[in-house]
């Protein structure tokens, strides 16, 4: 007994001496990755709170000196060379985000719950296809998807965007790992109680389910806000336009010079969403992600 | 008789059971197949038709068989896709082992217990929060002179001029590609913590005990037992370079599909691509298998 007391608090001051120059140098390396990291955030940051005439100054600055919120109000109110405002392209971006969240969440749910859970006819097949889908990349699938949502008359609209987006291998997957670790036996408990199938799923496996699916909402959420791609090849009307696509018909195009601040502003803007959603979400997301990664 | 007899009425509602649950699942299931069949498999089905045809008339995409015609032209007609390709691997082969190595480290730096923990794990994770998109494009691209901050970190002028200008080419050329996989290894980071979390502390008790130093331990134990998740974060990183939305690659092949019209030649290079992606990715799983080790109780 007192051997241990004695010995502790030596270890222990012992530890603390030894680590903390090292822990220093610790410190001073991550503080000057992440700033490096960070840097191309802060400054568009900085950017975004330019008056135009800092922005052309020579040699460029990085730190804002005077800041302003005036590229903002110019975004909002009032864009020359755009008959459509920009709140528009915010609520664009917005619905076809959230949907697409949305129905990803349940499409992608009951079927990983029914794969794993009933084990129908012909789960392996499923499941090797999920697997294929997850190691394919898009671009060799494009010209045909387009064909198909041409074919269903869906060009131009919004479920251009949100359709094609709903069962994503990714999701699936995801759901289907945490699903296999869902015990049978309180299914069937409730299977004898009397409940519908689907009455099982709804207030049984959703709920046991979540940190899966408040991950692949949060994925789902970040990839098809930021996805470019799909409303370049889709959208042709401008008042479809999600919130990437209209930045760069910002960034690009006649007037540039003048609006350079107006676009770093709605970068801004249209990072801020991820990053809030990702930021309230953090914990539950690191768990799963690692959590699914490693079983894969 | 009654006792041959018995088992029959009971295995066929058995078999009744089975069938309704199976019915059940696909009711479950149907919304995702339909997608999948719509979005996935019936466009993977057209391209590789469209890979080994040519497009004979555009309304309806009627197709005539060619064969190998479009890989001829790829290879011996085209003068973009070789060096484009080649650029890509280049590319991929350089900074696949930097991001391993880089968010390794980072991942053991920041599995320690200190301060502030959670906040440095978020910092590396947000470039992963602003995608590979357009956003990353605008934001990395951005800067009216359009260099100072592509290149991250500039080299000051004055070391610039003590250095000489060969040498300071090669320093902002090492800087530019550590901003480069910096923004690129979020999710490897975290990977790598899952992994660093799931290694047993008693090994590192047991080895303390023995005398180890931090150096020995991390040979003999962090890096065979993480080795499992080196080689998913390699292919991981493989995939994802080879898929980047900023490559040259897929910007061509993009350009090939909607700016010429060229969907049969696109398609074509994509499968090409895809394949070489996929045969880089088999490689480094044969390369690395006698490596890694087993803890005999893989999932």
């Amino acid at each position: 007994m007192t051997t241990k007391a004695v010995y502790k608090p030596h270890r222990f001051k012992l530890r603390l001496h030894r680590l903390t120059f090292s822990r220093f140098m610790l410190y001073l390396l991550l503080t000057v990755l992440v700033v490096i990291a960070g840097l191309p955030l802060f400054a568009m940051v900085c950017r975004s709170l330019m008056p135009l005439d800092e922005l052309y100054i020579y040699p460029p600055r990085l730190i804002v000196h005077k800041p302003t919120l005036r590229n903002f109000s110019d975004l909002l109110t009032s864009l020359s060379s755009s008959t459509v405002p920009f709140t528009r392209y915010i609520f664009n971006s917005l619905f076809t985000t959230v949907v697409t969240v949305l129905a990803s969440v349940m499409v992608c749910c009951m079927g990983a719950y029914g794969l794993v859970k009933h084990k129908p006819a012909g789960s392996g097949v499923i499941f090797a296809v999920v697997v294929a889908a997850l190691s394919f990349s898009t671009h060799v699938t494009q010209i045909p998807n387009y064909l198909v949502v041409n074919k269903l008359g869906l060009v131009n609209s919004y479920w251009a965007l949100i359709i094609p987006k709903i069962a994503v291998a990714y999701n699936f997957f995801l759901v289907k790992q945490f699903c296999e670790q869902l015990p049978d036996s309180i299914l069937e408990a409730a299977r004898i109680d009397g409940a519908k199938e689907f009455k099982v799923f709804w207030t049984i496996a959703m709920p046991l389910l979540k940190p899966a699916w408040t991950t692949l909402a949060v994925f789902s959420f970040v990839n098809n806000w930021n996805d470019y791609f799909s409303p370049l090849i889709f959208i042709s009307s401008n008042a479809l336009k999600t919130l990437p696509l209209a930045l760069q018909t910002l960034a690009g195009g006649a007037g540039v010079v003048a609006r350079a601040g107006t676009v770093g502003a709605a970068t801004f803007l249209t990072t801020v969403p991820s990053i809030l959603v990702f930021a309230i979400m953090r914990g539950k997301v690191m768990e799963t992600m690692s959590f699914s990664g490693i079983k894969s | 008789m009654t006792v041959k007899s018995m088992p029959l009425p009971k295995q066929k509602r058995r078999m009744g059971i089975d069938r309704k649950r199976s019915l059940e699942a696909y009711i479950f299931l149907i919304p995702w197949l339909v997608g999948v069949c719509l979005f996935f498999a019936y466009p993977i089905f057209v391209s590789i038709r469209l890979a080994f045809s040519d497009i004979v008339e555009f309304k309806g995409l009627k197709t005539a068989w060619v064969g190998l015609e479009n890989y001829q032209y790829i290879f011996f007609y085209d003068i973009k896709f070789v060096p484009t390709f080649l650029q890509v691997i280049y590319d991929t082969l350089l900074n696949t082992p930097l991001c391993i190595v880089f968010s390794l480290v980072i991942a053991i730096l920041i599995n320690r217990k200190m301060v502030g923990r959670g906040f440095f794990r978020t910092a590396f994770f947000i470039p992963v929060l602003l995608g590979t998109g357009y956003i990353m494009k605008q934001l990395l691209g951005m800067g009216v002179d359009g260099t100072t901050i592509t290149t991250g970190i500039m080299v000051p002028k004055l070391i610039a001029e003590l250095l000489g200008a060969s040498i300071t080419e090669v320093v902002q050329g090492f800087l530019d590609r550590i901003t480069l996989v910096l923004w690129k290894s979020g999710v490897q980071i975290v990977l790598f913590l899952a992994g660093l979390q799931g290694i047993s502390g008693s090994l590192y008790e047991a080895a303390r005990v023995d005398g180890a130093t931090e150096w020995e331990m991390f040979w003999k134990i962090t890096l065979p037992m993480i080795s499992p998740v080196i080689m998913m974060n390699v292919i991981y990183t493989i995939v994802a370079f080879f898929t980047d939305g900023t490559n040259p690659m897929v910007d061509y092949i993009y350009k090939m599909n909607f700016t010429n019209q060229q969907y049969e030649y696109a398609a074509a290079m994509s499968w090409l691509y895809f394949i070489f992606a996929l045969v880089i990715c088999l490689l480094c799983i044969l390369l690395m298998r006698r490596h890694i080790y087993d803890s005999g109780s893989k999932s």
